[in-house]
């Protein structure tokens, strides 16, 4: 087997451990599987799109490659701002819909079929905004570099492993150590002790929303940078998140970026040894792996 | 002229119907009993395929071509679709109630692989032709084969109709609403709530298998294009618009929405340049989903009003209990 | 009305009506006043709105009408999470602590309602004060006992030093020896100057140590005096156990 498959799947593990996060913190807080947080990767991928864009329209040397990689500052500057932006999002979602039938005490599964309808919605807005015509944030080419034992990775590539990796520390360091992070464990455990014991829960909420969107923002941003940018890109990843977030063990945010590792280099291997045309079947047998032999998942609580 | 016209209302509406039996398939798992299924058209590809694949006259490049009758295809069909959704009851009805949504959006992603690239039994791509149609001697005349596959579908959804109806008043029927409508009761009265679910489940999505194969029939071929997750969709937002728990009601959501789903489709063709069209049907697409929230949010019983059996005990869950306790 | 006239009462509820469901009050027209200083008991049989007349009061039942003030401040709509801010600490009966976080982490996200300067000296004070917790502040909370468990309810709760602690049936689960000392550490709470408002179902030992007792039946007050004087007043075991239930229970009979 060619070793490049393991930095194939890595690189692929990366971003759906970051979207993975999402979902697993949305999931633990909000309690219910949020079907539509993949449109939250498409969106943030398409929001960094027009507004780098944007950019390049007003300065031109902002296009202009910063050496090695692909892109220019009109990238990074519009992420900041896609980042903002998708958050955003989230929040008008919450607030229109998500918001209201929590307020009336609906059953888990209505949320979950809200949002089922908000993901087909969003989506098709995207495609009706920018067609479903694939779409790149560069046309500038890249050499990978050799990094030795076979492998190889683009400038591109490797930065957003390492960006990947600064999010998932910060992240875990944001839940473990402070006091909004300590906030979220203790809604996630009991909403209506945190509510007596002092604690915000509609704030909670809503940093969850915006942190969860910002990850996904991030995640659909590198996946538009690595592989292309197309209406579909956050719902082909969003059984590979589920996946991810159920091994990984709902509302744990170590477990989840393991397991988008483990998702991540199955499928390369799966592309290896079956072909490619079945990659999009490994989470699910991953899945029914992990309800069959352990469905908590790798560090959830029993529940 | 108007014999044409009526050649197609006939079709339209045995086309619509098609769609009935699987809103009668998700009435039975989500209104009778909650199951959220996301996975309908993996059910009903399921269905479709299997049926093809027993009736159709043999092929060289292709396994089955079994050459039997149709009614067999559609027996193998519900045979096929209800234990897929057997096996994914079983593995997650036990878990948290979303964990079967995941798992039937799986296996949707799935089957779609599976008749995408299992080309020797499913023809890939391409799909499978040449499916035997009902009446097929009479498709010479448009007139009476449409009028004649409008009968039979007719007598396929009232035969559902009438044996779901009974199922729903039977004893089976009443321990489901009984589970429903408190899960600690029903248990401490001997019935076994992951039981009685399971076997809904399995019931809606034999269902499902069957409708896929009747549609599969009524066409006459089968392509993966025609079950993409937005079939999944649609059938929600006939039962949802018919109003969930009532059979009646999903039938007659399955002819409004497919009547106002081909009517926007007839208009996009017709009015908008062909370059747009595309992005005249995504549109189409948000209605549905924006149309979907909006009735969670403002009639959660249905635009048709209440069901007899509706899922209303589930939006309030304190109500029954409290009313004893103020009596 | 009882309680002191001459001072503002440290709780007050009016014409209270709460539950639930809107159409269906549990809570029906309850009127007390609860003086500064005063251990207070709330009695009455299964079912009679003990629990939900103080969810209500913290804030976790919705109120549909009448008003609950503390220290003169009407508090009625105030949420629930800014009602410890304001002096008002509510202890529920079960699942009271976090598990998955640490004791530390409990303490630490109580006091996260101080400002920044007072919080490590208010957990340290607490620590002082229940010298249990402070051997393994980095245990998670689910590891705890029973007994201890309910110190630690008890030490989130006093982490603002309030005035007014309301305790949901503290005794619930517990064996005999750790109720009599949890009751005794509600009593120096209450000897150091804190309200608190009790609701038990163990009549005999929440009399022993409550300055006055207020019996509720069907949302409304039935019956109340000095706790001294209902321990051996028939009238309690009549209102508690319902006319036509047998008679001759004593009112010690203590609930599981």
């Amino acid at each position: 087997m060619n070793p490049q498959f393991l930095m194939d799947g890595l690189i692929a593990g990366a971003m759906i451990g970051l979207g993975a996060i999402g979902v697993t913190l949305t999931y633990s807080i909000l309690r219910f599987a949020n079907f539509a947080h993949g449109e939250l990767l498409s969106w943030g991928a398409y929001l960094a799109m027009a507004v780098s864009g944007a950019l390049g329209m007003l300065s031109t040397t902002l296009v202009k490659p910063i050496a090695p990689f692909s892109f220019g500052w009109s990238l990074p500057i519009a992420a900041v701002i896609a980042i903002l932006l998708t958050g955003l999002l989230a929040l008008a979602v919450d607030a229109l819909l998500f918001g209201r039938l929590r307020r009336r005490g609906s059953a888990v599964i209505i949320l979950v079929m809200a949002s089922f309808g908000a993901s087909l919605a969003l989506r098709s807005l995207l495609e009706f905004i920018f067609t479903s015509k694939p779409a790149y944030y560069t046309k500038a080419l890249q050499i990978a570099v050799k990094l030795g034992g076979g492998l190889r990775a683009t400038p591109d590539q490797l930065l957003s492993l390492g960006l990947t990796l600064v999010a998932v520390i910060a992240i875990h360091l944001l839940m473990t150590r402070t006091s909004i992070g300590r906030s979220m464990r203790a809604v996630s455990e009991n909403p209506a002790l945190a509510g007596i014991a002092g604690v915000d829960v509609r704030k909670v909420i809503r940093v969850v929303w915006f942190l969860g969107a910002a990850l996904a923002c991030i995640a659909g941003i590198m996946t538009g940078l690595l592989v292309q940018i197309r209406p579909y890109l956050g719902h082909d990843l969003l059984l590979p998140l589920f996946a991810a977030a159920i091994l990984g063990g709902i509302g744990s945010v170590p477990g989840a970026m393991l397991a988008g590792l483990i998702v991540g280099l199955s499928e390369a291997a799966a592309v290896q040894l079956v072909g490619a045309e079945w990659r999009a079947a490994v989470s699910f047998v991953i899945l029914v792996i992990v309800l069959l032999v352990r469905p908590r998942g790798l560090f959830g609580r029993a529940a | 002229m108007s014999l044409d016209i009526l050649a197609y209302g006939a079709f339209f509406l045995t086309m619509a119907l098609t769609y009935a039996i699987m809103c009668l398939g998700l009435n039975i798992q989500w209104g009778q009993t909650g199951l959220f299924n996301v996975g309908i058209a993996a059910f009903v590809a399921i269905g479709a395929y299997v049926s093809a694949i027993l009736t159709t006259p043999e092929t060289p490049d292709r396994f089955g071509g079994f050459d039997l009758p149709i009614v067999v295809g559609w027996l193998g069909a519900s045979i096929a679709a209800g234990l897929a959704a057997w096996l994914v009851g079983a593995l997650t009805i036990r878990l948290r109630s979303d964990y079967l949504a995941i798992a039937t959006f799986g296996v949707a992603v799935s089957v779609q692989l599976c008749v995408l690239n299992i080309q020797p039994l499913t023809g890939g791509a391409f799909g499978v032709g040449f499916i035997p149609r009902p009446f097929g001697s009479l498709a010479g005349n448009p007139l009476t084969f449409s009028l004649a596959n409008l009968a039979l579908t007719a007598c396929v959804v009232l035969g559902l109709y009438l044996a779901l109806e009974h199922l729903t008043k039977s004893p089976w029927g009443r321990v489901l609403r009984a589970i429903r409508e408190d899960e600690v009761a029903a248990q401490a009265l001997g019935k076994r709530p992951i039981r009685f679910r399971l076997q809904a489940f399995t019931i809606g999505g034999a269902i499902m298998g069957l409708a896929g194969a009747v549609q599969g029939h009524f066409i006459g071929f089968i392509a993966p294009d025609n079950y993409l997750p937005i079939l999944t969709f649609q059938v929600w937002a006939m039962l949802i618009v018919g109003g969930s728990g009532n059979n009646r009601g999903a039938i007659l959501g399955a002819v409004l929405v497919w009547g106002l789903w081909a009517l926007t489709a007839a208009a996009v063709s017709a009015f908008v340049p062909p370059e747009q069209q595309a992005r005249a049907s995504s549109l189409q697409i948000v209605a549905i989903g924006v149309g979907l929230c909006l009735i969670l949010l403002l009639r959660p019983r249905g635009i048709l009003g209440e069901g007899r059996s509706s899922i209303a005990g589930r939006f309030k869950p304190k109500s029954k209990a409290q009313q004893k306790f103020k009596e | 009305m009882s309680g002191s006239a001459s001072t503002t009462p440290a709780l007050e509820m009016r014409a209270l009506v709460a539950g639930y469901e809107p159409d269906l009050p549990i809570v029906r027209g309850v009127n007390l006043s609860v003086a500064p200083g005063e251990l207070l008991v709330l009695l009455g049989p299964n079912g009679a709105g003990k629990s939900t007349l103080v969810k209500a009061i913290a804030g976790v039942v919705p109120i549909h009408s009448g008003s609950v003030t503390l220290a003169g401040r009407d508090i009625t709509h105030v949420p629930a999470h800014r009602k410890i801010a304001q002096g008002l600490a509510f202890v529920p009966q079960t699942e009271n602590i976090f598990a998955t976080l640490s004791i530390h982490e409990n303490l630490q996200l109580a006091a996260a309602v101080l400002p920044k300067q007072l919080r490590a000296d208010r957990i340290k004070a607490l620590y002082e004060r229940f010298p249990d917790l402070a051997t393994a502040p980095s245990r998670l909370a689910g590891a705890l006992s029973g007994g201890q468990r309910q110190m630690l309810a008890v030490a989130r709760a006093l982490i603002v030093d309030p005035p007014v602690v309301i305790l949901d049936e503290p005794s619930a689960g517990l064996s005999p020896k750790i109720v009599s000392e949890v009751f005794e550490m509600l009593q120096q709470i209450n000897a150091a100057g804190v309200t608190v408002i009790l609701v038990e179902q163990n009549v005999k030992a929440a009399l022993k140590i409550a300055s006055r007792a207020v019996i509720l039946v069907e949302g409304q007050i039935r019956h109340e005096g000095a706790a001294a004087s209902l321990l051996d007043d028939p009238i309690v075991a009549k209102l508690y156990l319902g006319t036509g239930h047998a008679q001759n229970h004593s009112v010690g009979a203590e609930q599981p």
